[in-house]
């Protein structure tokens, strides 16, 4: 029961936290002088034309009107334009692309494999890493492994990604031809071309994000093993590993995991530097170009899925809080 | 677009003052070779293929695939010409310019076999006047009869001034005399569209019915789009395109910096690849150490007008004098110091650019091209008034900054006091094309989308285009030269009409509500595979329809 409560409550919440995003976003984007209209009204345009566009566009009502209509379109879809030539997009629509001619939730479904395979294999490989150098160099402190793995998670934690990206490209792709310098293939198309693009992006990837999670794990290991627990575990005669594995991870894994979520969730929302970098058309590219063309529904749309992702990561955190250690569900 | 796009070219040209004229805009003058995969390397993640929603230039994307009634003739160093695509001829004009009749050649096919008719033609611009397809370019939209009201054929109705008398027969019906209609048929509005391939304005742009050499293989937006041959285009009557790779792909949301790397390596598959973005400045200097790049790095003739708008309407500009003493104080020098020197465009002195037939060079204003300030203190002491305090709106980007800065420095000398205001691109479009305008001076830069002195002149300076997402961003009204440009724009007589454009040229310049400063180059890189790339003044882009690969 508590459980439910708590899973309910979070949903409601959730809700509450998506329609502030989606008001916030219509409104950011109707105080700017930019006119959808008028860069879609072709050249030269005239005032008919331009009011034409408006109308068929829907954007020739104020801007709230037009986040009721948004609204109203997740729940009932929504026709622009009239006669055979109109367009309707069915319910839930999250909007329509005028320019890229297709509703907003197609636009994402097509881009979202590109973005989930980038992230969660950049993930894995982040967290292994981070987790696993912050451990080693808790144990070891003060050797030259620690300082080695701190300074390389220095460099990580500054490096531009944009940069990292072009010394990747440019080391692992054009000086040692070791793997393709952008693109994607789909995973149905060819697992291994799959594997191959998406290899050097998930390095850079994970080295810009290890380094956080090495040093944070460092420190709570640091901790950690200071405590109590750990020399009783000791005065057991436990070995090391084990409580080092069993007793000391365990502890530091809560705020990893929390952490994790939020950079998870927020990766699935589009890794905009790394996918232009490495030309790969996933969301993070999509919101790109979206804002550069004013393409106000891709914009919402993907801002409020990005909303969304990171809400569910969170809310998974929260549960797995429970899993990690057991008296949180107390 | 054209605007956004030469901007972005003095962006990339701002770093090297070295001569980066490799080639001089020409390259490779071999035999078309036919067969391979041509890669295009963009930075643009998806391409409008609805002709009616395009603004492409006749020779790049969508020229390979739709032809038109006409369209460009482009060689390097020689003046952009109109000839015949479906159309046997450029057009017969009666009427005194108000009709105009084409007949189509024979046996003309789409890509699904069935033949092309004049209806087609007539189905594929009434197309473009719905609203469910706007976008493209629209200067047919203002002349043909019976556009008031009209909204495209989806609700069954036709357009009463496109007549079809035959199969083979179009003629076209113009409220008013139009002497560059022949220009106006070569835009992707005036490609055949059959009524029965036409599943409804959401769907047709995602594979096109082929007209040209190419046909749509995949379209995977945001990734690839791929070409493969039309086995029904006849080389025979298509005497401007080569079709020579068998393949084409474009490799979609490529990012600049990559793509210049990419082709300076020139490695494997690269090797058969151009980018059809200018190079970055960073990787503009890299390869002028670089022997084998810079072999391939093509360079344009001076082409796109960058310019200052004087905003006519502000009180401190409403003086002529005043406009004339800005003519005088501005460094086009340092403006071309901060666009990359030399090879990021020549001194500008007039509105008709390079490459535009019935140009005539004139300078208004002689001084050298860091200003004459005495000059210029003498017109403002003429006033009786102090020079006055302008706001000078420019883009945000790097080279922007820098250009307003040269422009800046060159007007305090005078006595101006200048204050500049940045903004993002979309902000400062809608400003400088919108109703408010609050601004005293901007930058722009214009490439005319179809290569006649109309082109340069009209869209900038016919007072019709004063907001509204029109580009007179001096807000410049004068009935004179509206006059002009209505006489010059009805003239059918080619040689005629380009005496107007340039005497309406001078008359505008005479007002000083701009004042140009340089024609910029674009630079572009190919991998070492591909022949016959080249870039002539107008367009300052590279002609697809001619690139071919090395077999």
């Amino acid at each position: 029961m508590t459980a439910v409560r708590f899973v309910g409550g979070r949903i409601v919440g959730a809700l509450v936290v998506l329609l502030i995003v989606s008001v916030g976003t219509y409104a950011v984007f109707y105080l700017l002088p930019a006119d959808p209209a008028q860069l879609s009204c072709g050249k030269p345009c005239t005032p008919q034309r331009l009011a034409d566009a408006r109308a068929f566009m829907g954007v020739d009502v104020p801007w709230w009107q037009q986040y009721l209509d948004f609204l109203g379109g997740l729940f009932a879809g929504r026709t622009f334009g009239s006669g055979p030539a109109a367009v309707h997009c069915g319910a839930p629509c999250f909007g329509y692309s005028f320019r890229l001619d297709a509703p907003v939730s197609t636009l994402i479904a097509d881009r979202f494999a590109v973005t989930f395979s980038l992230a969660t294999g950049a993930a894995v490989l982040w967290l292994l890493l981070g987790v696993g150098a912050g451990v080693l160099s808790a144990v070891r402190r003060g050797s030259a492994w620690d300082r080695g793995a701190m300074t390389f998670a220095v460099a990580g934690v500054s490096a531009p990604s944009y940069l990292v990206g072009l010394l990747g490209i440019l080391l692992f792709g054009f000086t040692l031809d070791m793997v393709p310098v952008g693109g994607y293939t789909p995973f149905v198309d060819s697992p291994l071309d799959w594997l191959w693009h998406l290899v050097l992006p998930w390095c850079v990837l994970a080295f810009l994000f290890a380094a956080v999670y090495a040093r944070l794990t460092r420190g709570q290991m640091l901790e950690v093993l200071g405590e109590d627990y750990i020399r009783t575990a000791r005065a057991k005669g436990l070995r090391e590993r084990r409580v080092v594995g069993r007793h000391g991870l365990r502890n530091v894994l809560i705020p990893v995991v929390t952490v994790f979520g939020l950079d998870l969730g927020q990766l699935l929302g589009g890794a905009v530097i790394t996918e232009r970098v490495f030309s790969l058309p996933g969301l993070g590219s999509l919101l790109l170009e979206a804002v550069g063309n004013v393409d106000l529904p891709v914009i919402v749309g993907v801002t409020l899925f990005s909303a969304v992702l990171i809400i569910l990561a969170n809310l998974a955190v929260d549960l797995l809080y429970g899993v990690i250690d057991p008296r949180v569900t107390h | 677009m054209r605007r956004r796009l030469a901007v972005i070219a003095v962006a990339a040209l701002s770093l090297s003052a070295c001569n980066a004229n490799s080639s001089d805009g020409k390259e490779d003058k071999g035999g078309t070779e036919k067969g391979g995969t041509l890669s295009i390397l963009t930075s643009a993640s998806s391409v409008t293929l609805d002709p009616a929603k395009s603004q492409n230039l006749a020779i790049t994307t969508l020229g390979l695939l739709v032809r038109r009634l006409t369209t460009w003739d482009i060689q390097p160093g020689k003046t952009a010409k109109v000839v015949p695509d479906l159309a046997t001829d450029t057009g017969t004009p009666s009427d005194g310019g108000r009709t105009w009749t084409y007949r189509l050649k024979d046996n003309l096919k789409f890509s699904d076999g069935t033949a092309i008719t004049s209806a087609d033609i007539k189905y594929g611009v009434e197309r473009s006047f719905a609203p469910e397809l706007s976008g493209g370019l629209s200067y047919h939209k203002n002349l043909l009869v019976g556009n008031d009201g009209y909204k495209g054929p989806y609700g069954g109705q036709g357009l009463s001034g496109i007549e079809t008398p035959d199969e083979k027969t179009v003629v076209f019906k113009l409220k008013v005399p139009y002497g560059d209609w022949p220009w106006l048929v070569s835009m992707p509005a005036f490609a055949p569209v059959p009524k029965a391939g036409d599943a409804g304005p959401q769907k047709y742009g995602q594979n096109p019915i082929s007209s040209g050499p190419y046909q749509v293989e995949s379209y995977q937006q945001g990734n690839s789009l791929k070409l493969k041959r039309n086995p029904n285009w006849d080389q025979a009557g298509d005497p401007v395109r080569t079709a020579g790779p068998d393949q084409i792909v474009f490799q979609l949301g490529q990012d600049s910096a990559v793509v210049a790397q990419r082709l300076i390596a020139d490695s494997g598959e690269d090797r058969n690849a151009f980018g059809a973005s200018f190079v970055p400045p960073a990787q503009l200097a890299q390869i002028q150490q670089n022997a084998g790049a810079k072999q391939r790095l093509v360079t344009s003739e001076p082409g796109a007008l960058a310019y200052l708008a004087l905003n006519v309407t502000r009180p401190g500009l409403q003086d002529l004098k005043v406009r004339q003493a800005i003519q005088y104080a501005v460094d086009k020098k340092a403006f071309q110091v901060a666009s990359g020197g030399t090879v990021g465009g020549d001194i500008a002195t007039t509105l008709i650019t390079q490459g535009i037939a019935g140009r005539q060079q004139f300078d208004l204003y002689p001084a050298d091209p860091s200003g004459d300030v005495a000059k210029a203190k003498q017109l403002i002491a003429e006033t009786g008034r102090p020079a006055p305090t302008l706001t000078l709106l420019v883009e945000n980007g790097a080279t922007d900054v820098s250009q307003a800065q040269a422009i800046q420095q060159g007007l305090v000398r005078a006595g101006f006091t200048v204050n500049i205001k940045t903004a993002d691109e979309e902000a400062v479009t809608a400003e400088t094309t919108g109703a408010n305008a609050d601004y005293d001076l901007t930058l722009a830069s214009w490439q005319p989308d179809f290569p006649s002195a109309n082109g340069n002149i009209q869209p900038l300076f016919e007072s019709t285009e004063v907001g509204n997402g029109g580009y007179n961003k001096s807000r410049y009204v004068n009935g004179e030269v509206d006059a002009l440009i209505k006489q010059a724009t009805g003239e059918t007589d080619p040689a005629r009409a380009q005496g107007l454009w340039a005497q309406a040229d001078k008359r505008i310049l005479q007002d000083a509500p701009v004042v140009p400063l340089i024609y910029t180059k674009n630079s572009f890189l190919h991998g070492s595979n591909v022949q016959n790339f080249f870039v002539a003044g107008f367009p300052a882009y590279p002609n697809y329809l001619k690139v071919s690969l090395k077999r």
